[in-house]
């Protein structure tokens, strides 16, 4: 795992701190900043999995129609226009025409060349050659496929049993036509009649349910058929010559009827519908982001993202990045380097960590807001697992800058050219940077504010590795950063009780703080022993 | 009956508008949702096509699709590209570990749970109701919290639960009849009267997909060969295939690759007929540990398959490291590969049988090679024999243990437990459903290995009749003599070639299932109860079959709304912040949900009708602790 940082959504706790980053299920908790979003009214960052989801539209992927939601349920969500997916790449399928009548002259009747083409049709794929042709599916006219298809998916057998079935069971439904035998919720529910009637009617139910009839009997191929699991599937199985044959469980599994199984009698398939989601927050119910109706377009309406509310975080590994450079280097000038070191420097340089050392590394903040933070930082002490074996001591120590540090405003790039600020003090990274050009590990400081230019800070930590740490690296961290509010207060009905991307107002601005949580995941550490041997030559 | 005719209304039409009015979406929608208003514009046509959305979750596969319709939507692996299953048999036995594994499970439940609506099926869940079709021992802790999510991150405003074994054989235009489902987990076999489960007669047996699968990686393990791609492109041809071919390594076969080996290249192969002694008498050198060699053969074939083999006590120690086999299906293959084994004389002497009677080619499977031997060019192959391709399923066949019997003797444990008066109704309406019969030849095979198991075994292990696996069990007391009568009668619904009926029972019914992939069949029959759904509360005025098969769908039946979920939630709360989370399980909530588990079972006989309906019909006020 390359090192990265996730942030965390409380939504599938019931406390507002994240669980402990060992555990598996914490994994579901963190996301990427990307996906996350920010509520103004609550405050709070929301996530893909508790955000409620409303469809604002429907569209094809392939052909970018915007389908109208009430055919959407006609074609069962799928596109019902030109387009077909390949059933075994799941590529679009391309329609062809047939070649011309060889009529002996060529290129005589440009005519017959035109853009439409000679029937019938087919449905071509260009990636893996299939065509439909080989399913005897052909078409008359190149335009409106599926429509040609409908009647064929009407009469498809298990719609067909299916509504048979219905039939079936129907005696036993009321009548519909009968308004008042309707049931009205609540009202005629516990109909005192119904008990005493149901009594005396009970003999007689029993043998009211006549035998079904099936249209089609599973044994009336007499296991003739292909896929119903009979003789032929069986002899047809023992004789395979490849496993390309036999059509793969996704391609079967949708079909209810029992079908063949011959790769080569899949169908096309309509391509399935995608839809426009706009999605709200679930405790106040206000639009988090909205969609742009049209299919085609890509924009928002409506865009409540956490970027643009919280500090970006990377993390870096400087001694990975020095063993990269090591790699490099050595690879370029001398190939006589002890394949032993090299190792040591492949597996530093893909973050791997040594157990029983220490590892500086560099996490990077960057201030989405048009005002400068600051930003505090606390490592959530992982409560010692109370499991029997020894793991009582946590596996690793982070240290992290406990002091605030600032981070300047956003501004657009061309407005930092003479601004002074971007540059900190000097002495502030000046050991940082004197750090990185010779050996990665013995530093005159490692944590702290290392860097600021424009709006990004960055800090550096320092992890040290028990003796018989494993696993991985992974820390839950708490950021708290304070903006400054255009509200000052906060019962105001105007609810910008948020870092929002406001410009400033007249009115005094007052502080205020968001905190969140965060996962820190550092890399692999590697056994102390492996190592070892690995460095010696 | 002009019933596909009937235009049906677009659902989303008539959906309550919460956009509108976003703080108060829970409020109106449920206040409509009981509104005789809203369920009058709703059931417009025949039989009220309101569409509810079917839900038939696995462990491994998910179906779902809305009601009224033939066919699911989508079908998809709960755990997407991961490895593993949702749930499975075990549960953590320390209090950190459950707590661990049930979040786990709640945040991959609701992955599932939210792409069902919003990537399958697109639509909106406040709007919908939802029918899950739960497996009979699905554990109330997973149907708690899949309520849980429906009812409190996608806010669905109502949930049924119907059993599968009943929507299966309602799928088949029956409702009465014995069900076997074979799922991945295990197979589970309940026999149905009069849309009544007979729950107290549910039989159960871990030998499913699961166990085929694991058995399957340890015959490739041990008789499969791997070629690892060439090191070279210009290589490939100088080398001989025999001097490249390894073992197969056991990173080759990921679950990924067994997956596709079970379901694209196996079948399952007609018995074997085991009555010839020549043709299974194993080559010489097994003899001398042979005295009775049919006996033998079915116990280390049984033994090779079987984690725990230690069932059988005459085994001698010879064969002792047989049972260390039986563990290669769970990761040790390698190890006990390297060293010489007494039993793998055994397992040849299996394999050689079994090579000798299968005619199945073998295959050649590109795999990708280990990541260790990451070196050649291209893919590695993986040579599966095809007496593997055959015979891998045989596992599912074999009984003997007592806590795991075979496929077949599931069926007639449950027979045996069934109602004397209802044997032969039952045994001649059996339906098999589920993902592993469709398997081909899984379904013929079922069919001989009931009547095998029934028929006498005969004193001689090498008469005709002679199954041999039996033969390896304590003979002197047949289990399932009892049920020799009803061999004329055995007939399975959706055989795809049934054999000639012996009676008219039979004839009747053998075969006579619709031909619904046995994949699907539950989620069929969910659609259709689904589809009449709405009708069937007042089915309870009318007739006494829709009593029956109403409080018979004790979950059909019963509807748990989201103001009832909320309303017991609400008790529930403040209880739990005074007493802190000390006991999380003290859930109203899941008093709320009703299963057969629940239920005050009558003992011995079906209930007879007249109490039973009072009984279930209030089921749900009576349960509603909270509300």
């Amino acid at each position: 795992m390359p090192p990265g940082v996730e942030y965390y959504c409380p939504c599938l706790s019931s406390t507002p701190h994240p669980p402990p980053s060992s555990l598996a299920s914490s994994l579901y908790s963190f996301h990427p900043l990307h996906s996350l979003f920010f509520c103004e009214e609550c405050d709070a960052v929301r996530c893909n999995r508790c955000v409620m989801v409303e469809v604002s539209g429907y569209y094809c992927p392939n052909c970018l129609f915007e389908v109208p939601s009430a055919s959407v349920r006609a074609e069962k969500n799928r596109c019902a226009r030109n387009c077909f997916m390949c059933p075994n790449c799941q590529n679009t399928l391309t329609v062809v025409a047939s070649d011309p009548p060889d009529n002996g002259e060529t290129r005589t009747s440009p005519i017959v060349l035109s853009a439409v083409g000679e029937p019938p049709f087919f449905l071509y794929c260009n990636h893996c050659r299939w065509d439909s042709a080989e399913v005897d599916m052909t078409f008359e006219k190149p335009t409106g496929l599926a429509a040609q298809l409908q009647k064929f998916e009407d009469s498809a057998p298990e719609a067909l049993e299916f509504e048979r079935l219905k039939e079936h069971f129907e005696p036993f439904l009321p009548a519909a036509s009968s308004a008042l035998a309707r049931d009205i919720p609540g009202v005629v529910k516990y109909n005192p009649l119904t008990r005493s009637r149901s009594g005396r009617d009970r003999a007689a139910a029993k043998s009211e349910i006549p035998d079904y009839r099936a249209r089609v009997e599973a044994g009336s191929s007499h296991g003739l058929a292909s896929g119903s699991g009979g003789e032929v599937d069986v002899d047809f199985m023992k004789h395979l010559e490849t496993a390309g044959e036999v059509a793969s469980l996704e391609q079967r599994w949708v079909n209810s009827w029992t079908t063949s199984l011959h790769a080569n009698d899949l169908k096309p398939l309509r391509i399935p519908l995608h839809s426009k989601k706009s999605k709200r927050c679930p405790s106040c119910r206000h639009i988090l982001i909205k969609p742009e109706q049209k299919a085609q377009s890509v924009r928002f309406k409506i865009k409540l993202v956490a970027a643009n509310y919280l500090p970006a975080i990377t993390v870096s590994l400087p001694h990975a990045r020095a063993a990269m450079e090591m790699i490099k280097r050595s690879s370029a000038l001398n190939k006589s380097t002890s394949t032993a070191v090299a190792e040591e420097h492949a597996a530093a340089a893909s973050g791997a960590m040594i157990a029983g050392k220490t590892y500086p590394f560099h996490l990077a903040f960057t201030n989405p807001l048009y005002d400068p933070i600051q930003v505090r930082l606390h490592v959530q002490r992982t409560l010692t697992p109370s499991s029997a074996d020894g793991k009582q001591k946590a596996p690793f120590a982070v240290t992290l800058p406990s002091s605030a540090f600032p981070i300047a405003a956003f501004a657009e790039a061309w407005e930092y050219e003479d601004d002074e600020d971007m540059f900190g003090d000097e002495g502030d990274y000046d050991g940082a940077r004197g750090t990185k050009d010779r050996d990665g590990r013995a530093r005159p400081r490692t944590v702290g504010v290392l860097e600021r230019r424009a709006n990004v800070t960055v800090v550096g930590g320092e992890v040290v590795l028990g003796k018989e740490a494993r696993g991985n690296i992974k820390f839950n961290m708490l950021v708290t950063y304070t903006y400054r509010s255009d509200d000052p207060e906060p019962e105001n009905d105007d609810p910008t009780a948020t870092p929002s991307k406001r410009g400033t107002q007249d009115k005094q601005p007052q502080m205020k703080t968001f905190s969140f949580y965060t996962v820190v995941e550092l890399g692999n550490i590697i056994r102390r022993e492996e190592s070892k041997v690995d460095m010696d030559p | 009956m002009s019933v596909p005719s009937t235009p049906r209304r677009h659902a989303t039409i008539d959906a309550p508008t919460p956009s509108a009015t976003p703080q108060t979406t829970r409020l109106t929608s449920s206040i409509l949702q009981s509104s005789p208003h809203y369920t009058t514009t709703r059931r417009h046509s025949l039989y009220g096509t309101e569409d509810r959305i079917i839900i038939d979750p696995g462990s491994r596969v998910w179906k779902v699709g809305f009601s009224g319709e033939g066919k699911p939507r989508d079908v998809f692996l709960s755990r997407r590209k991961e490895s593993g299953t949702l749930w499975s048999l075990n549960r953590a036995t320390t209090t950190e570990e459950r707590e661990e594994e049930d979040r786990l499970l709640e945040a991959r439940l609701q992955i599932c749970l939210r792409s069902v609506f919003h990537d399958s099926l697109l639509t909106d869940p406040k709007s919908r109701k939802v029918i899950i079709i739960e497996h009979p021992l699905l554990p109330l802790h997973i149907k708690e919290m899949m309520a849980k999510i429906l009812f409190n991150n996608l806010q669905v405003p109502s949930i049924s639960f119907a059993s599968s074994h009943l929507l299966s054989l309602l799928a088949a235009g029956r409702i009465t009849g014995l069900v076997l489902d074979c799922g991945h987990l295990e197979t589970t076999v309940l026999p149905i009267y009069a849309a009544r489960p007979l729950y107290p007669q549910l039989q159960t047996t871990p030998l499913a997909g699961a166990r085929f699968s694991s058995h399957l990686r340890a015959l490739l393990l041990l008789f499969g060969t791997y070629l690892p791609p060439p090191t070279s492109l210009s290589a490939a041809a100088n080398i001989p295939v025999a001097t490249r071919s390894t073992r197969v390594p056991e990173e080759v076969l990921t679950e990924a690759v067994i997956e596709e080996l079970k379901t694209r290249i196996c079948f399952v192969g007609e018995a074997l007929d085991m009555s010839d002694s020549n043709m299974q008498s194993p080559p010489a050198d097994d003899s001398m540990e042979m005295d009775a060699p049919p006996s033998d053969f079915a116990m280390s074939e049984s033994d090779f398959s079987r984690v725990s083999a230690d069932l059988q006590s005459n085994m001698s120690s010879q064969q002792a490291p047989e049972s260390d086999y039986s563990v290669v299906s769970h990761s040790q293959a390698i190890s006990n590969l390297d060293r010489p084994q007494p039993g793998e004389t055994h397992l040849q002497a299996l394999a050689k049988l079994y090579m000798r009677h299968s005619t199945a080619t073998d295959l050649r499977i590109r795999v990708e090679p280990p990541a260790s031997q990451q070196v050649g060019t291209g893919r590695g192959t993986l040579i599966v024999p095809g007496w593997i391709r055959e015979r891998a399923a045989e596992v599912l066949f074999e009984g003997g243990d007592v806590d795991e019997s075979s496929v077949a003797e599931v069926v007639l444990e449950s027979l045996l437990k069934a109602p004397v008066d209802l044997r032969k109704t039952l045994a001649s309406s059996i339906l098999v459903t589920g993902g592993t019969p469709m398997l081909p030849g899984f379904i013929p095979r079922l069919q001989t290995e009931l009547l095998r198991a029934v028929s006498p075994n005969p004193n001689n292990p090498s008469s005709s009749w002679s199954p041999n696996r039996r033969a390896s069990r304590p003979m002197s007391y047949e289990r399932y003599s009892a049920l020799r009568s009803l061999v004329p009668y055995f007939a399975i619904l959706n055989h795809p070639s049934p054999p000639p009926p012996a009676t008219p029972r039979a004839a009747a019914s053998a075969g006579k299932a619709p031909a619904f992939s046995p994949a699907a069949l539950a989620w069929v029959g969910g659609s259709l109860a689904g589809y009449v759904h709405l009708a069937f509360p007042s089915l309870r005025k009318r007739v006494t079959f829709n009593l029956i098969v109403l409080s018979a769908l004790k979950s059909g039946g019963v509807e748990i709304t989201r103001e009832k979920w909320d309303e017991a939630e609400a008790h529930t709360n403040p209880d739990e912040s005074m007493e802190q989370p000390m006991d999380p399980n003290a859930h109203t909530t899941y008093n709320l949900l009703p299963d057969w588990t629940r239920t005050p079972l009558p003992v011995g006989a079906p209930p007879a009708v007249i109490r039973s309906q009072p009984a279930i019909a209030p089921a749900s006020p009576q349960t509603t602790v909270g509300a």
